[in-house]
């Protein structure tokens, strides 16, 4: 059997440490061929081009190592993507040197430019996000796999509306609340501020609420407050790992989906400056 | 609301027998039957008589000829007596396909693309149906009892010389049944047969009552696994030979807690905590005299400390581990005498070598380096002692008692992950079904506590339930790795093991064939066949879950071992 993959003497500060000495070396290796080139007036742009467009696709090749998850060969995910953050970020610097550190002018190297800002800033977003927002999930009372939400939340609907049914025989006052406050809350999506900016406002509001109404309640309708209270704790955690989750998935949708059109951009800009440069050197 | 509450019948020993359909007639012939005529009926407790063993803890298995009896690796919690006919016992070790099982091998890498290429679109797909009967060696049989499978041909598997025929009266099994350790011979009927299979509560009732029974099979145990269990232990590596003799023959053996722990675990989950613990068997009080070293020989025990009303957890051990050392130190450097520190509790169930304290004084204490040994620290020691003794990494007690509530300890793979780093990007979920023919053999979901989650995938447990009870054989250890496996050929979806796994870790499923249509029997039942994680033992890489994981989030876990729960758990 396999040991686990951390050994003793593993820390992650080391390894950041680790990679990006390594990644700064290279940059400065790669600035200082960029700065002889120049000065024997050679054209760098295609060692930083060549080096980019293989940088690029070194980091596309990411996505393939995950589709073949068997060979020991090919590394572990963890491997493949410390090297992708460290090349991804690295290649900032050589998106510098090869467009000199000036704007694209052309349209066609602007929207290229454009491209590789958007993926590479998306990538930055995205490291952002796979380490906050796990964090903000873990502090949740309960852990759901994304596809099954809409069933729970449907579920966790049908059960307040059948609690409630059972308990306004005696009274009508959770009833007139549930229609009032309750039923948007539990079976409509929530509003497209709270998507932008998931906060437990509302929960709080609403659990203050029935909180007030226990004083309008007998000893029988107290618990199904209660129950209630609980009920909307769970639906806004519900809510909350949907937009969460949603925002892990959806920054991923956008940097690959990007990616691939770079890469076609990249491809026929490299055609082209090679057919203006008098074709291939 | 009723007050008094409902009155039901107190549960007891014997309410589900292990057959139902043995008779009174059954027993008053068991009992006209060696060894059980020459026991006395008085030596028995009224609450615990012969005739209720007989009853309520045997059944009566009729063999035909070449039927298997128990497999060499199987964990079992019966022993048996030969009643009439004769069984054979196999010398040498049978082919894993004798044996239901699968060999195992690692696929090339090769292999290994070729295989996602052939992975089917549709569910649960196989090449085959139920392919008992092509097995060449074995066969299968239904009886009341269940599926039996046997050998076609005797002499072919077994070869002549290679085998002990055990004749009426024998006893076999006893020792893997008392000591929850693998089976280590295949034993098939010779001729028909008439068995007395005992499970293991009878059996240690038998004992109890019966010294000269107790004696042979302690003898038993002594002669064949005991010296090789003390030459195990770290401790006792510096005594020469003969000091392991004469431990040894001083060693006394004790069982607490029941085998069958995983049947009664999730209602006893929903207990209180502290009710949980209390009705824990007790090895040694917190406060006792210290009589001797204790070796867990099998099984997982707690150690708590009392605390305010309660019991809190400070350690749980495991297979090989001692406890009592520090206060045996202690005690032979200084006049003050200590008590047991600690409570030490059975967890399910545990197997104890307890060697008396002026046998550790005579033969082990003397053998043991200086730098070996525990620091010494009295009752009295100052906080400043005891915050020196106690630095370095430690788990989380929280933690901790998450392990232990749930029994995760049993777990020796255990797929642990950590939510703080998990971005839910299923690509382990992916990566294992890919791995498996499209069919993810985990659901990353589970207990968690604070930000660790241990996702439903078999651990590859230490004390594997699930294997006991497997009418072919299916469920085994591999051989190689000590995996617990199954062999989808030779699994006849009967779903003991899958009941079984106190974790839910054990999926039955509907299978189909390539096209996705599903197998069905002659009756239109569908063939269903058990399924969890092999840990991706076909592969050479090792398991894909953990390799396709790019946060450093799931890691597979010898979550047995506390250091290395706790090398993960304070990773920074």
């Amino acid at each position: 059997m396999k040991p686990p993959r951390t050994s003793p003497n593993f820390t992650f500060s080391r390894r950041r440490l680790k990679y990006a000495m390594i990644a700064i070396i290279s940059v400065a290796v790669i600035g200082l061929l960029v700065w002889l080139q120049n000065r024997n007036l050679r054209h760098s742009t295609f060692f930083t081009g060549y080096l980019l467009m293989g940088s690029i696709l070194f980091l596309t090749a990411f996505n393939l190592r995950k589709k073949i998850p068997v060979l020991p060969a090919f590394g572990s995910a963890t491997m493949w993507m410390q090297l992708h953050i460290y090349v991804g970020l690295s290649t900032f610097a050589v998106f510098g040197f090869h467009i000199a550190w000036r704007i694209p002018n052309g349209m066609f190297e602007g929207l290229l430019a454009f491209l590789y800002l958007a993926v590479a800033l998306s990538g930055v977003y995205g490291l952002y996000a796979t380490r906050i927002m796990p964090r903000r999930l873990a502090a949740l009372k309960e852990e759901v796999i994304y596809e099954r939400i809409p069933a729970l939340q449907r579920q966790l609907a049908t059960s307040a509306k059948r609690l409630v049914l059972e308990a306004c025989e005696s009274t009508d006052v959770l009833a007139r609340f549930y229609v009032n406050k309750l039923a948007t809350f539990f079976e409509r999506p929530r509003s497209l501020a709270y998507m932008i900016n998931p906060s437990g406002r509302r929960r709080k509001q609403l659990l203050d609420e029935i909180t007030d109404l226990n004083r309008y309640l007998g000893e029988q309708q107290r618990p199904v407050g209660a129950q209630l209270s609980e009920m909307v704790q769970q639906k806004d955690d519900l809510d909350y790992h949907r937009v969460v989750q949603g925002r892990l998935k959806l920054w991923l949708f956008v940097h690959i989906g990007m990616t691939y059109s770079l890469l076609i951009i990249s491809i026929i800009h490299g055609i082209m400056a090679h057919a203006f440069a008098g074709g291939l050197r | 609301m009723n007050a008094i509450g409902s009155q039901i019948k107190r549960p007891g020993r014997w309410d589900e027998p292990f057959d139902e359909t043995i008779s009174d007639e059954d027993v008053f012939r068991l009992k006209q039957l060696d060894p059980f005529r020459q026991m006395d009926p008085d030596a028995f407790s009224r609450a615990v008589p012969l005739e209720g063993i007989l009853k309520n803890d045997c059944r009566l298995l009729d063999l035909e000829k070449g039927d298997i009896i128990v497999r060499e690796g199987d964990y079992g919690n019966s022993a048996f007596l030969i009643l009439d006919g004769n069984a054979i016992v196999s010398l040498v070790s049978l082919p894993a396909e004798v044996l239901g099982r699968k060999e195992s091998r690692r696929l090339g890498w090769l292999e290994s693309i070729a295989k996602l290429w052939k992975n089917s679109p549709h569910r649960e797909s196989r090449d085959y149906a139920v392919q008992l009967e092509e097995l060449s060696y074995v066969g299968a049989r239904e009886d009341e009892q269940g599926t039996r499978i046997f050998l076609h041909d005797i002499p072919r598997v077994i070869p002549q010389g290679r085998s002990v025929e055990l004749h009426p009266g024998e006893i076999f099994g006893e020792i893997s049944a008392l000591t929850r350790t693998p089976r280590s011979a295949t034993v098939v009927a010779g001729s028909k047969m008439l068995l007395l299979e005992i499970r293991w509560q009878g059996f240690r009732d038998l004992l109890n009552r019966q010294p000269t029974l107790r004696k042979h099979v302690e003898t038993l145990y002594r002669e064949n696994s005991l010296r090789s269990h003390l030459r195990e232990i770290e401790l006792l590596k510096y005594l020469t030979k003969e000091d392991i003799e004469a431990l040894a023959e001083e060693t006394v053996f004790e069982s607490y807690g029941d085998f069958r722990w995983n049947k009664d675990f999730k209602s006893i989950s929903r207990k209180d905590i502290s009710e949980r613990i209390l009705s824990e068997p007790v090895i040694a009080a917190e406060g006792d005299y210290v009589n001797g070293l204790l070796l867990i020989r099998n099984g997982f025990a707690r150690l708590s400390r009392e605390h305010g009303d309660g019991h809190q957890t400070i350690a749980y051990l495991g297979k090989g581990e001692v406890y009592g050392l520090r206060e045996l130190v202690a005690n032979s450097a200084s006049e003050e005498q200590q008590p047991y520190m600690l409570s030490l509790r059975a967890l399910g169930y545990v197997d104890i070598l307890r060697i008396p304290t002026p046998v550790f004084e005579r033969l082990v204490l003397p053998k043991i380096p200086a730098e070996k040994m525990p620091p010494v620290r009295t009752r009295t020691a100052d906080s400043k002692q005891r915050r020196a003794a106690s630095r370095g990494k430690s788990m989380d007690a929280g933690l901790m008692e998450f392990l232990v509530e749930n029994r995760f300890i049993n777990g020796t793979m255990g797929m642990m992950i950590d939510l703080n780093r998990c971005t839910r990007c299923d690509d382990c979920v992916r990566a294992c079904a890919a791995t498996h023919n499209n069919n993810p053999r985990f659901v990353r979901q589970g207990k968690k506590h604070d930000n660790w989650m241990i996702a439903n995938a078999c651990m590859h447990c230490l004390d594997p339930v699930c294997m006991i009870g497997c009418p072919t054989g299916a469920i085994h250890r591999d051989s190689h790795n000590g995996l617990v496996v199954i062999n989808d050929k030779t699994c006849i979806g009967c779903g003991t093991c899958s009941a079984s796994c106190p974790y839910t870790n054990i999926q039955m499923v509907e299978i189909s064939d390539r096209k996705g249509k599903p197998f069905t029997d002659g009756y239109g039942k569908p063939i269903v066949k058990a399924t969890k994680c092999d840990l991706c033992s076909e592969h050479a890489g090792g398991p894909a879950c953990q390799r396709a994981c790019p946060h450093d989030a799931l890691l597979r876990v010898d979550l047995s071992t506390a250091s290395t729960v706790t090398s993960i758990t304070t990773r920074t």
